[in-house]
């Protein structure tokens, strides 16, 4: 309870609450334009975040996320184009419904539903992660080997597209994650005689090249995009919303908890939660045939996971330290920046941190509503910001903020390689965020590897004998082999239906 | 058959056996027990394994499912990729000397008329953005910018 009310009271300073509204008007803006991501806009934050506190750094990145996925939805239904990756499942659904007259429920149901299941998975993070916390008060070094190796498996699993190219992904940015001195030797690998890269591939300019410039770069290539913005009422948005949850409760129910569960997964995000629900929603649904025609069912189911999502991530990041998706792999970043190592101990030394974050959650959700209504108000002026002025003012960004880190050109440096190395990836249909998952995960796996190894002198049986590491084994080798299973499956079904 | 995946597989795997190469000269910290080489060498191999099934997934018939669909750009819009990389270098290369005010103004103003902005516009948003940025950074966060020739 002492630690409940010192959170309260870290949260509700008014240069706290400066931060609050500051990161929310930010997320609207970065949600609402197509092109820019929320990971993106994480990544502009950290420069700034970086000579914060702990908590209005923490609070500042929870409440962009939430505000930002939540305005993807809006170019959704106004130009058909989303405005994050998290709104892409139902964008063809939110149009629909906006060519027939319905925006007004349409926007009113994505911002009612965001933060409903915001709310959702913030209860969730709060009731899960002290308990997971207790449990992982137990973990080793070799328990820790798998669960890294277990998030990075999952990221390979769920990268969107191939997972060939999700497996590369995830091997370069462990790759990266070895330059600079080794953990076990002291020796550098890699550096090619650079005293600056002794330290490593420093992650604030890696991630603002990967997620910033290369994004950049990609806007800059496809130039200005020409779209009619429909010219929609949104007077009485919130009209009806009582009666949509009453007739979906079931349905929001359901999504946030796939919402959160994703969330919970090591590596899969929003935009992956949203798919899911949307595909759970229409197997489930009376009306499957108005999915992708304007079915405001789907916009309710996977409105509710995405956003129900982002506290799911946080439940990996803050008990074992494992990033949820690439957000959280920031904010893992961030944490270790201001000198906190996430963890289970985390909970029992800095508890004022964790609940302020909880609170946070919840705040921003609330105040999702007030601000969504003045984000949906104000949108049509939003997605008139021409790009062509836009992308050398984020440009702009990225360099500073990578500079002004360590004072150094040496960063920028980096930000450039690694925007161009993001930028190809993109291009050629590889997933970014296993990059930085790679990058994040990489000195854990091979830490705690070396670690458990030097402690048992060699002896590699404790992986798989020890009990909960053997869990996590089995689970990570199930990962490993489910494709080759899915696959396997599929013959044998198609044999039989012959 | 996909080309950029067949492209893509071989940078891997020579990325692969780049790792390979220098690697072999790292020291193992007691006889026979693998060192600081361990974890490199075996992302190497993920690499040549993983680069080898992208290139022969490419040479199958084009999924269409999978990725992206291949449009080129115009040759125009990839000059403008290359422009963004150019003022990043510039960037680096006088900051130090000129300092941040003018080296900003001048890059975005720069960057935003090769974007198709009309000048008096892209005057007017350089000055603002470049002003907003300094102001963030060097009042509100405190991290000096390098002051350069403007610091008399």
């Amino acid at each position: 309870m002492d630690a409940f009310l010192q959170g309260l009271t870290l949260l509700f300073s008014w240069k706290v609450i400066l931060v609050i509204m500051a990161s929310a008007i930010y997320g609207l803006f970065v949600g609402a334009m197509p092109g820019l991501t929320a990971t993106m806009a994480a990544a502009l934050l950290i420069p700034f975040t970086f000579f914060m506190d702990p908590v209005p750094a923490l609070v500042s990145i929870v409440t962009m996320a939430a505000m930002a996925i939540f305005a993807g939805d809006i170019p959704a239904a106004l130009v058909r184009i989303p405005g994050t990756p998290s709104s892409a499942a139902y964008t063809q659904d939110s149009f629909e419904l906006t060519k027939q007259g319905k925006a007004e429920l349409v926007l009113g149901a994505d911002v009612v539903f965001s933060a409903i299941g915001g709310l959702m998975g913030a209860v969730i993070l709060m009731t899960s992660a002290p308990l997971l916390a207790e449990v992982a008060l137990k973990f080793t070094s070799f328990e820790y080997f798998w669960l890294a190796a277990m998030g990075l498996s999952a990221t390979v699993m769920v990268s969107s597209g191939s997972q060939v190219k999700g497996a590369l992904s995830v091997v370069l940015g462990l790759f990266l994650s070895t330059i600079g001195i080794d953990i076990t030797l002291g020796l550098p690998r890699f550096t090619f005689g650079s005293i600056e890269l002794l330290n490593g591939v420093d992650f604030i300019p890696a991630m603002i090249g990967l997620f910033g410039v290369s994004e950049v770069i990609r806007n800059v290539m496809e130039g200005e995009l020409a779209f009619p913005i429909a010219k929609v009422k949104t007077e009485k948005i919130f009209s009806g919303m009582w009666r949509l949850f009453r007739r979906y409760k079931v349905n929001v129910l359901r999504s946030g908890l796939i919402g959160t569960f994703i969330g919970i997964l090591p590596g899969a995000g929003a935009d992956i939660a949203a798919w899911v629900a949307y595909a759970a929603s229409k197997r489930f649904s009376k009306e499957p045939e108005k999915y992708g025609h304007g079915s405001i069912e789907a916009i309710v189911d996977s409105g509710t996971a995405n956003n129900s999502c982002l506290a799911g991530d946080w439940v990996p990041a803050l008990v074992f330290g494992i990033p949820g998706d690439s957000i959280t792999a920031i904010v893992i970043g961030v944490l270790f920046m201001k000198g906190l190592r996430p963890g289970p101990m985390i909970f029992e030394t800095q508890p004022d941190i964790i609940y302020a974050v909880y609170l946070s959650f919840i705040l921003a959700n609330l105040l999702m509503i007030p601000f969504g209504y003045l984000a949906i108000k104000s949108s049509s002026q939003m997605l008139r910001v021409p790009r062509n002025m836009l992308m050398p003012g984020i440009l702009m960004f990225c360099i500073v903020g990578s500079f002004a880190i360590n004072n150094t050109v040496f960063d920028v440096g980096i930000m450039l390689v690694t925007g161009v190395i993001g930028f190809f990836l993109e291009a050629n249909g590889f997933p970014v965020a296993p990059v930085v998952l790679g990058l994040v995960l990489g000195p854990i796996v091979e830490k705690n590897f070396m670690m458990s190894m030097i402690k048992t002198d060699w002896d590699v049986t404790q992986f798989f004998t020890r009990p909960v590491s053997a869990i996590l084994c089995i689970i990570t080798l199930f990962i490993w082999f489910f494709p080759l299973l899915a696959v396997l499956l599929e013959k044998t079904k198609n044999r039989n239906n012959r | 058959m996909k080309k950029n995946d067949v492209l893509a597989g071989l940078v891997f795997i020579a990325l692969g056996i780049f790792i390979f190469t220098q690697t072999v000269s790292y020291p193992s910290p007691e006889k026979g027990h693998p060192g600081p080489g361990l974890f490199p060498n075996l992302l190497a191999i993920l690499f040549i394994i993983f680069g080898g099934v992208l290139i022969l997934k490419a040479r199958k018939p084009a999924n269409l499912s999978e990725g992206n669909p291949e449009i080129p750009a115009a040759p125009r819009r990839i000059f403008n990729a290359f422009f963004v990389l150019a003022i990043i270098v510039i960037f680096l290369a006088v900051v130090n000397i000129v300092g941040f005010l003018i080296t900003s103004a001048v890059l975005c103003f720069v960057l935003m008329k090769r974007l198709g902005v009309t000048i008096l516009r892209s005057a007017i948003a350089s000055v603002v953005i470049t002003l907003f940025i300094n102001l963030m950074f060097s009042k509100l966060l405190r991290v000096p910018l390098p002051p350069g020739i403007l610091s008399w």
